[in-house]
């Protein structure tokens, strides 16, 4: 096939998917007609970009810059930076991606600020109580917000949280109507990730990556499947063959006694989230410009985590200033089991939370163990403050049964059973937030968070929290803030502040420093880890802003050179990044960053720079994402990472290590309100030696429509 | 013993130009750039405009002009470049050819650009580049074809930003290791007679080059420049002088090990 015919099939797959959707007349035959157009177009791009992909990404790259306009499709630098730097966390590295999802369902499905609604406006987590309180105040008080322009001046808003939420809200407002109800809205979504020319002969599958989700709202009913298989799984498993993640629910909300009832696949949350919390942990920042606060919910599951959510059922009441949270669930995780020497006893060693499927030995791990989970949440709202108390339980259908002969094991739970009693508050008086959580298993295991937030004035909030997390606290499903992805061996303090120093200049810093008790992963003594960050922001104009921002992280890790006890280690790194980001006008935006690292002890050094583009063509419904990135890095020590742009519900943050080139190329089409692809090639070419380059590619593609 | 010692001072020197440059592939800026810490993304100057070809977009005079470079006063180390502009309403095309060298190493390259004004605050511009390296002795002869490419935005009325890549090719597709740059800076005109600016560059492999400069008209048509790279820390002052459509330009940059680089330019402006 000639590489013009090749391009002659794809746009005219294109068109024919574009004529199918604009004619309107999509049914669940017309589906499958699609899937398999949508095979042959996967199959044409896979085709074309094995033998010509460079050549395509690149001739394209040049003939759509010079069509092309620009746009104002952009995530705030905070996010961004927390993202990053939540990527760069070895100790809890699906931190950045739960983060990025949770971010991806918000601009799915958009708050709707002018519903005045706390509960709904809360769903912007990343917002503290007064923003929540304020910006439900404000709708209630003046009216439906008309521009997002008018975020900025409401009190314990400026226009850097203004900016931080645009992306993820509506300004409609929420009503219900006989009609809604009547109608169904549905939402079809679909991503397949390729790597052209990798070919995999040990794993069982095709190193393809698909995901798709499926969502219907019909007023106050809403339900959903997502179902995903990871690079080298096979797409069906099991008897009845079933995709190796399936994940579906149906939830029913109004706003009477019953609030919300979940059947199927749900997430929760209670309080700080020691005892639940599926989601991402409060006080992901050093220095974002809210506080993330408790809060208590249920919600259907739409994310691809494989273990850490609950299936069965989970129903939410309301009574005057009572609350009631109750869930349900058994569910089959993924375990590594072993057995007693010489009987018949198997135990669970440890469970495995990658959700990879992909050899013989991750294969047996697969709903190795049934857990079974119940809990439930009472809360009371006083004038001026909320308190709440948790109860939760698993039950185990192996016990655990730890190394106690490894003394970093010596704390782990063990056995079938594990409860864990929670009691929590907050109490908003005047510009002063207290917040606090006290969690409790047995025996005289506890998890201990006291916060303060204060807001002396509208230009300066400051917060503080503390955290204590004995050794021995077991959560399964809990997440609370701390440094690392468990709710446990940890004592820690934070403390940060946001100052408007100018108008549109902003000064915040952090320092976050913990200490460890006990023996954990790569650190056989106790250790303490610290962190600092300052960050200035300087926004002129809606067309121009710089960041400036220092990081300095601190940690203890056993020194591998040496023998017998193990040495202690200490890590150093700095790194300092500096941005600008300019817009001539509302359908071009560029960026343009330089990041510098320095590692310590080895004294490794990275350096990168960095140029994003982002236009939109103003004749067609066209936006176009371009980077192009230069680094090089000593070792993996200095190693940098950069957030980019990505299809929804997939995220990319990679690590940047070595001395080479990163490139991206994304393009989104939107055709009418019907139908939306995304089609993304990335490639970093790495230069390992005078003479030898490698080169890494990927290629991405999202499908998303609208009946 | 003769073609040992000539291959030892082309290694020699060879290295010298690398030392003295990010990439060692683009040629040198004009003698009004280099006068500026060869900050040279978003200024409005000749030689300018092969660097970042989107400056050819808003250029509208038909010009030409001859720059020689002597490096550390070692002529086998000299550059000589020559350069033409043919302007066209809002588009306008560039011819360039740089010579580096002498008869046992030398580097020449030819590039055609164009760049046009999208807006009146956008221009883009991108230039064919052919490179032809010839070393006396056994050694290969290397011939280069390539691209580059430049955007300049205009955020506001003073402000000038401009992005420069160059050779953004992927290994897969070289048949050479041409090092890839990018470049990024800005440019803000503090006054009527005070042009300032910076830019970073960073090239495949080598460290980042911070580069900073400005120009100041001290009289009608006389100007003073001065400027500071991060590159071997080098410290650089010029001068030019417009006579009727004639332009002269000088400038000296200091190297921290090697001596000075001096340059001389002249522009002829025909309409």
């Amino acid at each position: 096939m000639e590489s013009g015919d090749l391009f002659f099939n794809l746009c005219g797959t294109l068109r024919l998917l574009c004529g199918t959707l604009c004619n309107n007349r999509i049914t669940i035959n017309l589906q499958l007609i699609l899937t398999k157009k949508y095979i042959i177009l996967f199959k044409a791009v896979k085709f074309g970009f094995t033998y010509y992909r460079k050549a395509i990404l690149f001739i394209t790259a040049i003939i759509l810059s010079g069509i092309s306009f620009c746009q104002n499709e952009k995530l705030s630098e905070i996010i961004i930076n927390i993202a990053e730097d939540m990527a760069s966390e070895e100790s809890d590295p699906e931190a950045a991606s739960l983060f990025i999802e949770q971010l991806q369902e918000l601009a799915d499905n958009p708050v709707r600020i002018n519903s005045d609604d706390e509960t709904e406006i809360s769903r912007l987590f990343f917002l503290s109580d007064f923003q929540i309180k304020a910006l439900a105040n404000h709708v209630r008080s003046s009216g439906k917000i008309v521009s997002v322009y008018e975020l900025a001046g409401i009190p314990g808003f400026d226009r850097q949280s203004a900016e931080l939420v645009i992306p993820f809200i509506s300004l409609e407002a929420r009503t219900f109507s006989i009609s809604d109800s009547i109608r169904i809205r549905n939402t079809l979504l679909s991503n397949l990730i390729f790597k052209p020319g990798e070919k995999d002969t040990a794993s069982p599958g095709s190193p393809l990556k698909i995901l798709t989700k499926y969502r219907f709202l019909a007023g106050h009913l809403e339900g959903g499947f997502t179902f995903e298989k990871d690079p080298g799984e096979t797409f069906f498993t099991g008897s009845p063959p079933l995709p190796d993640f399936l994940s579906a629910h149906l939830a029913w909300s109004a706003k009477g006694i019953i609030r919300k009832i979940i059947v199927g696949d749900f997430a929760a949350r209670f309080g700080q989230g020691t005892n639940i919390n599926t989601g991402i942990r409060t006080a992901i920042s050093l220095t974002a410009p809210g506080y993330m606060p408790g809060r208590d919910e249920i919600k259907a599951y739409t994310s691809t985590d494989e273990n850490n959510y609950f299936r069965g059922a989970a129903a939410e009441f309301a009574f005057r200033k009572i609350g009631l949270l109750l869930f349900w669930s058994q569910n089959k995780i993924d375990a590594a089991i072993g057995s007693v020497s010489d009987t018949s006893m198997f135990f669970i060693e440890n469970l495995y939370l990658s959700g990879l499927h992909n050899t013989s030995s991750s294969m047996l791990k697969r709903d190795a163990l049934t857990e079974n989970t119940y809990g439930m949440n009472f809360t009371c709202n006083f004038s001026s403050v909320k308190a709440g108390l948790s109860l939760s339980e698993n039950r185990f259908s192996l016990p655990f049964n730890s190394e106690k002969e490894n003394p970093e094991k010596l704390f782990d739970f063990e056995g079938t059973r594990n409860r864990i009693v929670s009691a929590y508050y907050n109490s908003l008086i005047n510009r002063i937030l207290l917040y606090g959580e006290f969690s409790m298993n047995f025996p005289r295991n506890f998890a201990l968070i006291q916060g303060i937030t204060l807001r002396p004035s509208d230009r300066l909030s400051i917060n503080f929290l503390y955290r204590n997390y004995t050794p021995g606290f077991t959560t399964f499903h809990g997440n609370g803030p701390g440094s690392g992805s468990s709710t446990s061996n940890e004592q820690g303090l934070l403390g940060n502040f946001t100052f408007e120093a100018a108008r549109h200049f902003f000064i915040s810093a952090g320092c976050d420093i913990s200490k460890h008790p006990w023996l954990r992963y790569r650190s056989s003594f106790p250790s303490l880890g610290k962190k600092e960050e300052i960050r200035l922001r300087y926004l002129p104009s809606e067309k121009i802003t710089f960041d400036l921002s220092y990081y300095f992280r601190y940690s203890m890790y056993n020194n591998v050179e040496t023998t017998g006890i193990a040495g202690v280690e200490e890590n150093r790194s700095r790194t300092i990044k500096v941005q600008i980001k300019y817009s001539p006008n509302e359908s071009l935006s560029a960026a343009t960053r330089i990041d510098h690292k320095v590692a310590e002890p080895s004294g490794s050094k990275g350096t990168l720079l960095s140029q994003d583009l982002i236009w939109r063509c103003r004749q067609v419904p066209v936006t176009l994402w371009f980077r192009y990135c230069i680094f090089s890095t000593r070792d993996w020590d200095s190693r940098l990472y950069t957030y980019e742009n990505d299809l929804l519900y997939s995220f990319s943050i990679p690590a940047l290590s070595g001395e080479g080139s990163r490139s991206y190329a994304m393009l989104k089409w939107e055709v009418g309100d019907y139908a939306e692809l995304r089609v993304k090639y990335s490639i970093t070419s790495l230069i390992e030696n005078v003479n030898d380059f490698q080169d890494r590619d990927e290629v991405k593609m999202q499908f998303r429509v609208w009946f | 013993m003769s073609s040992l010692l000539k291959i030892s001072v082309s290694i020699l020197l060879l290295f010298l130009s690398v030392t003295a440059s990010g990439n060692p592939y683009r040629f040198s800026a004009g003698a009004a750039e280099a006068g500026m810490g060869s900050f040279c993304i978003t200024g409005n100057g000749f030689w300018s405009s092969f660097r970042n070809q989107a400056l050819l977009g808003f250029n509208n005079s038909f010009s030409a002009g001859a720059n020689y470079e002597n490096r550390f006063g070692i002529s086998e180390l000299g550059t000589r470049t020559a350069g033409m502009i043919i302007a066209a309403d809002r588009t306008s095309l560039g011819i360039v050819y740089s010579h580096f060298g002498y008869p046992d190493f030398r580097r020449e390259m030819g590039g055609i650009s164009c760049g046009m004004a999208l807006s009146d605050k956008i221009s883009a511009g991108v230039q064919i580049d052919y490179f032809s390296e010839k070393t006396s002795g056994e050694y290969d002869n290397n011939r280069i074809l390539t691209y580059e490419a430049g955007l300049l935005i205009i955020p506001s009325e003073k402000i000038r930003v401009g992005i420069h890549i160059f050779n953004p090719v992927p290994n897969s597709l070289r048949k050479s290791s041409l090092p890839s740059t990018l470049r990024a800076g800005a440019g803000i005109e503090l006054s009527k007679v005070l042009y300032a600016g910076a830019e970073a560059e960073m090239s495949s492999g080598e460290k980042l080059i911070l580069r900073t400069g400005f120009e100041y008209e001290a009289f009608k048509k006389f100007w003073l420049r001065g400027g500071f790279s991060s590159e071997n820390t080098s410290f650089t002052f010029g001068t030019g002088y417009l006579f009727k459509s004639i332009k002269l330009d000088l400038s000296f940059a200091t190297h921290e090990r090697l001596g000075v680089t001096s340059s001389v330019s002249l522009i002829f402006k025909i309409h």
